[in-house]
């Protein structure tokens, strides 16, 4: 019952944000983090835990591993751009990569925030199944590490695409790595909004960010941190 | 009715791919999470012909659409997070900004730039051709 009424609720609040994002854009409208914010209030004002959600979310998420696996459409669909930019593509994810990571971990030890902390800093922009895998390697605690790829992914969703605008960034291919490689998963569902290319970029840019994080961050954190 | 028939079909094709990804990613031992594996073994099959791209394109085009959806109930996670967030929740959030928006800015910046920069060599190396 408490899973049937949970289902309800999510549908019907995304539902809602979806028709109030068409009418009304801006980064408190964005779909993930208003939706969010409300089904949590209403969860709390029925008294239901998130162990109680738990079941209701289990159904609900079951389509978003085939959901990403059909980022291979998209990308297949604009395979000659990737060959093209191959060059431009590598070399911005992985300056991408390592100024978000090293921003945030030195910005964090000026901040006096703690070990716990920075090291989960470390997989923040990857998306969330990686992450939670990378952070049981590198000895991170797994639900501070899925807050911070979550809200990470909510900042670029509700602003991501602002900022690029603001810094004069619109060639469609710059902007969908961008966003991929920094939001993953969740800023991709924005992108693929903006439009097919930013959406099939974002798609690829997420998943090869998520490989060569996991391939190197294990190897290199005790000398990072 | 076949409209339903037909996406039905779609989606379980996608679901077997998604699992086969997870096996292949947990029998090899990789550290490369199902999902990603399957993104590849998708796109060999389309573009060896395996699969067509009409055989799956309208589950993928309804699934990429709701695509934010799925984030949502894993984001609702986070009302467990509620003591650390009191507690620390405006200096963390002020770091993933900042460093959100720096890689974001880096990685467009650059990737914009290299393909701005190649595209006018080749347009120069154009006109000495002429």
């Amino acid at each position: 019952m408490i899973t049937l009424y949970s289902i309800l609720i999510t549908v019907s609040v995304y539902l809602f944000v979806r028709f109030l994002a068409k009418k009304y854009s801006s980064p408190l409208t964005s779909p993930v983090f208003l939706s969010t914010i409300m089904i949590i209030t209403f969860l709390v004002v029925s008294n239901i835990s998130y162990g109680e959600y738990m079941s209701a979310k289990k159904i609900m998420t079951y389509l978003l591993g085939p959901s990403t696996v059909a980022l291979a459409v998209p990308i297949y669909k604009n395979r000659d751009l990737f060959a093209k930019y191959f060059g431009a593509a590598f070399v911005g994810l992985s300056i991408g990569i390592v100024t978000t990571i090293t921003s945030a971990i030195l910005l964090a030890k000026w901040l006096n925030l703690s070990d716990m902390f920075i090291r989960a800093l470390t997989v923040k922009s990857v998306t969330v199944p990686v992450a939670t895998e990378i952070g049981r390697i590198i000895d991170g605690n797994i639900s501070l590490i899925a807050a911070y790829v979550i809200i990470t992914g909510m900042i670029g969703a509700m602003f991501g695409a602002r900022i690029l605008n603001l810094f004069k960034i619109n060639h469609p291919f710059a902007r969908g790595l961008a966003i991929g490689t920094i939001a993953h998963g969740i800023g991709t569902a924005e992108a693929v909004k903006e439009g097919e290319v930013q959406g099939a970029v974002a798609g690829a840019a997420m998943g090869i960010a998520a490989v060569l994080t996991s391939v190197i961050i294990p190897y290199i954190i005790d000398f990072i941190i | 009715m076949r409209k339903v028939w037909k996406f039905s079909i779609q989606m379980l094709i996608l679901i077997v791919i998604y699992q086969i990804g997870n096996w292949t990613a947990g029998f090899f031992h990789w550290q490369i999470p199902g999902n990603v594996v399957g993104i590849v073994l998708l796109f060999i099959m389309l573009w060896l012909g395996v699969i067509k791209l009409e055989q799956i394109e309208l589950a993928s085009n309804w699934l990429l659409k709701h695509l934010g959806f799925f984030f949502i109930p894993i984001s609702v996670g986070l009302m467990t997070l509620g003591d650390i967030f009191v507690e620390k929740g405006l200096v963390l959030l002020v770091v993933l900004i900042a460093s959100a928006f720096i890689g974001l800015f880096f990685a467009g910046k650059v990737t914009q730039t290299v393909i701005r920069e190649n595209e006018k060599e080749k347009v120069k190396y154009h006109d000495h051709a002429l």
